[in-house]
This record gives structure tokens, sequence and C-alpha cells, in this order.
């Protein structure tokens, strides 16, 4: 097969790194209910895209790379900040907060995307043309990404991330369960309410902006609730249901790899597919399993 | 610093306190919730603090958890500030509602043991001491038979049970229950007293319950505290007199007393107990409520 041929071995990494990450964290999301504070993040990083590519990083050499990764990474982490601090102000309508930061971000990642544009216009036309493929390419591996594009550059990105990430949810995690599970009373016991609160979203942005630079906008919110959701339908035990997310995490997206390969379709949204059928599957066999309890 | 000797403090010192709500809105202004609160709760009481809805008792519970600071005044709690005695585990609290996420996959073992566990560093288990504090809640609260069951498979008793259980798994000295008999029936606050009777004897409990309901109040406090964003009373059940409550309840105070049947000639400080049933009898209380 060639998804184990070498020039496929930094996209598939990067993929399963993308995977250990959305596993733990598409546990809390779902039981948050912080999906839609992930599609919020996730857009919102779009405005980052704009600021990185006005202040003229486009991505085309390594340390463009990283400058741009943390131009977005720091406007999404502001974002979700943004989010939690509107939503309280807001007598706790998140709903209203993410809406409001989500198309106010997406409007000024067009404006400055234009602005970018134009500016290019005016420069040299032997540079303009480079520079305007640079950012029509930049916009389109943000919203629909390709995971086969990955480098060992990104896997490096991916690992890192993944491994702090996953580092702050083993430090935190009696914090973190006792803050989701509890809010209202979690400060009595001397938990922050608001300061475990932001940690999480700092690590969900985290997760966002590095699912969306392999897989795109659009599906990186999916992976940050898929395997949570369809692990939450197998198991009433909090490490049982963690084990089955990664296994449905890691699975879906060597299996999607392998569907897409094969039937030459797009890697992201068909390991998106996968884990969208392991939901289904996960919420059938618990439905079977409770009609057998019940007859 | 000598740590305070904690048989010899009040349980609660609350002197001159003041609270207002910061304005929620442009043009609006805060709201003044309470002024002037002077009260010391001794060790092994049963406080019950009595109010209407809206007289800024759940505002003194969450001062005297450190969740507020007042505007003025001081508050402690065996002699520590209430954000260190909270930190130290002396204060173990059951909020109004039970605002847990009841979906989360946990066993009831696993949420009573969550506030000690919130205390570990990461690579801590459960010390010896602590199991042993968890298996005494969960023995005192008569959980043991749920100890595996998931927390969202609960009844409403056993959930509340589970979180008193939960409440004292820190071994605290004092026991805070706001409104717990909240739509309880008569039998169920009986059985709810008696649980929270020998909870507090077997573990030597402070306890403060907060209510608007007379008779839980009557039932489990040896200690009444009458609130209304001031404090109008401050004693023994017995002391609670038709004049008292008028000034509490200013608009409830027929129903109340119909609830309880106390006596209005128990109005000591009235000149005519006939006045007692409708209205006050010219005490200088402060802030009356309206």
């Amino acid at each position: 097969m060639s998804i184990f041929h070498a020039d496929h071995l930094p996209a598939l990494l990067a993929g399963l790194g993308i995977a250990l990450i959305g596993a733990p964290l598409s546990v809390f999301v779902v039981l948050k209910r912080l999906a839609f504070i992930g599609q919020g993040v996730s857009h919102a990083a779009f405005g980052g895209v704009g600021v990185a590519l006005v202040l003229g990083f486009a991505g085309s050499s390594v340390t463009d790379s990283v400058m741009q990764s943390i131009i977005i990474l720091s406007f999404s982490i502001g974002a979700a900040l943004v989010i939690a601090a509107l939503g309280r102000s807001n007598r706790g309508r998140i709903d209203t907060a993410i809406g409001i930061v989500l198309s106010a971000s997406m409007a000024l990642g067009f404006i400055l995307f234009n602005i970018a544009e134009s500016r290019h216009d005016h420069d040299d036309h032997g540079h303009a043309h480079g520079a305007h493929a640079d950012e029509h390419h930049v916009i389109e591996e943000i919203l629909f990404g390709n995971i086969l594009d990955a480098n060992w550059n990104m896997v490096w990105a991916t690992l890192v991330a993944g491994a702090l990430i996953l580092t702050a949810l083993w430090w935190f995690r009696h914090k973190l369960v006792f803050w989701s599970f509890d809010e209202p009373v979690c400060a009595a016991y001397g938990v922050r309410e608001y300061r475990t609160g932001n940690l999480l979203l700092i690590l969900l942005a985290l997760a966002v902006v590095m699912s969306m630079q392999v897989v795109g906008v659009i599906l990186a919110a999916a992976i940050l609730v898929l395997p949570g959701a369809a692990a939450l339908h197998l198991s009433s035990r909090l490490r049982v249901v963690m084990i089955w997310s990664l296994a449905i995490a890691l699975g879906g997206t060597v299996i999607g790899f392998v569907i897409g390969d094969a039937s030459h379709w797009p890697i992201g949204p068909s390991i998106v597919l996968v884990q969208s059928c392991a939901y289904l599957g996960a919420l059938g066999s618990n439905k079977a399993m409770g009609a057998l309890r019940s007859s | 610093m000598n740590e305070p000797d904690q048989n010899q403090l009040p349980a609660v010192d609350i002197r001159d306190v003041a609270f207002r709500y910061p304005p929620s809105g442009v043009g609006e202004q805060g709201i003044e919730v309470l002024s002037d609160i002077t009260m010391r709760v001794q060790p092994n009481t049963r406080l019950g603090i009595l109010g209407p809805n809206g007289g800024g008792k759940s505002t003194l519970i969450k001062l005297i958890l450190g969740i507020l600071e007042p505007n003025a005044g001081e508050i402690s709690v065996f002699g520590h500030r209430p954000t260190q005695a909270r930190r130290k585990g002396l204060i173990g609290y059951l909020p109004q509602r039970i605002g847990a996420d009841l979906d989360w996959p946990l066993s009831v073992e696993q949420v009573i043991a969550m506030p000690l566990r919130a205390k570990l560093k990461p690579w801590q288990k459960l010390s010896d001491e602590d199991q042993a504090s968890i298996d005494r809640a969960i023995e005192l609260l008569e959980v043991d038979q749920l100890r595996d069951r998931r927390i969202g498979a609960l009844s409403g008793g056993q959930l509340q049970r589970t979180m008193i259980a939960r409440a004292i798994s820190t071994r605290p000295k004092l026991l805070v229950l706001d409104e717990p008999t909240l739509g309880v029936d008569i039998a169920g606050q009986q059985r709810f007293s008696s649980l929270i009777d020998t909870i507090s004897d077997e573990l030597g409990l402070t306890t403060i319950v907060v209510t608007h309901d007379m008779r839980a109040l009557v039932a489990v406090a040896d200690r009444v505290a009458c609130l209304s964003r001031t404090l109008h009373f401050h004693d023994t059940p017995d002391g609670l007199t038709p004049a008292v409550l008028a000034q509490v309840f200013a608009h409830d105070i027929e129903p109340i007393l119909g609830a309880v049947h106390i006596d209005a000639h128990a109005a000591d400080d009235c000149d005519d107990p006939a006045h007692a049933h409708h209205h006050d009898c010219g005490h200088d209380h402060k802030g009356d409520a309206s």
C-alpha cells in the first residue's frame, strides 16, 4: 500500500499526532459542551491567518511558517479567552459570545487577506504572482487542509504540541475533571474556576490550531468532538472512555488513510467519515445494549 | 506563627460585614445585599439561617466560603480567613442546586473523592488517611451500596447524600448546607435532620443550614439567625417571635405562622401579644425588609 511509502510517512505521523491530541480533549469538549467553542476558535483562527498575511508571513519558508503558526496560535488563544470572558460578562450566554468572536474574526481575516492581496498588486509584478499564489494556497490549506502536504516540520510541531497538551491534561487532570463536572462548586474546594476553565480553552485553542494545519479548519473541530462523543456511548467509566476515545481517534486515522488512499479520496475527510461511522456504530451498540437490558 | 487553637475560637466570626454586588449593566447601580452583619457562631452549633428569597442568605454563605469578598468588615472561620480555611479543607459545602453535570462517566466514590484528589500533586495517590475519610463519609451517608454506581443513575435523595458525603470527605470542621430541603416533603425533612444530627455528632461538626422554610429550620437548628439584608435576630429557636418573623418575612407572615404554630405570647418584648400577629412591635430593627 502506498500509505506506507516514505513520502506519506510524515502525513500519517501528523495525523496520528492530531488523533493523540483529539482523543482525550474530545471527551472534555463533549461533556463540557465546548464543541461550538471548538468551531468558534477554528474559524476565529482565520483572523490570525489574515494578520500573518498582512505582516508578510505566507509560510514560504520554515521561519515564515513558524511565525505564521505563532501568530495564528496567539490569535486563537486570544479568541478563546475573549469568548470565555464575554460569555461570563453576558450572564453565561456563551453562544452569543462565540457568534460575535467567530464572525468578527472571519470578517477581519477576509479584510486583512484583501489588504495583503491588494498590497501585492501594487508591488513589482514578478513578486506579485508568487505572493498571490502563496496567499491563496494558505487560505485553501487553512480551510480544507491537505494532510498529504504534511512535512517533517509539521510532524515535529504536532508532536511537541501533543506532548504539551497531554502533559498539561495529565498534570491538571483532577482539577480539570472537578471543574468540568461541577463548575459551580469547585471554587468552594479550592479549584479556581476561571483559571481552570481558561486552561482547558488554551489547550483547546492549541489543539485546534495544530489540527487545522493538518486537516483544515472545517475538519479540525470534528476531530475534537467525534472520538469522545463515540467513546461516551461505549462505557460509563472515565478511564475506559479515554481508552476508547484514543482507539477510535488512532484507528479512525489509520483506516481513513487506507480508505482514502485506496479510493483516491482526500485523506482528511476520509478520516472524519470513518470517525463519524465509529460514532454511529457506538450509538447503535449503546441503543442495542439498552434495548437488550430492558427486554 | 502559631496556629490558632481551634477549640477556643468561634467557628465563624462575622464582624460588621457589608456586601454590594457590582452594577451589572450601564446605568445600573450595584445592589446592596447585606449590611451591618455581626454574628458569632460557636463550635458544635447547628445554626439555621432563615430569611426570604433575595434576603442575602446565599451571599452570606459565599462570603463565609470566601467565594466573595465583603466590601466592609471581616469574616474568620476557626481563626482563618475564609479562603485559607477553605484551602485547609475546614469547610464542607452543599450548594442550593446540584449543578454538577451528571452525564460524566464517574462513579459515586470518584465524585466523593474529588475534593481530596484535587489537592494532590499530579504524581501522588490518595493517602491512607484520605481514603479512610472517604470510606467514613460513604459509611455515614449510607451510600456504601452505591460506591460503584454511575453518578447519573442515582435518585434525588441518593445524589444529595453523595454530595453531602463529598462535602465531609475533606474532614471539615464546618459544614455549610444551602437550602438542603428545598422541595423535600415533611418526612424527608425529618430524615434529613436526623442525618445531619448524626453527622454533626459523629464528626464534631459545626453546621450552618440556610433555608427559607421554617419547618426545616426548626427540625435542624439549635440556633437561628434571621436575615433580610441585615441581621434581625440571632438566638435559640424558642426566641423566634411572630414580631421577629414579621420583620423578616414582611409579606409571608400568615402562612408561616400557620405552618409552625409559633406562640404569639412568647413575643417577650411586646406589650400586647395580640399585636404580634399582624404588626411589628416597634423594635428598633435595622434594615426593615420590604
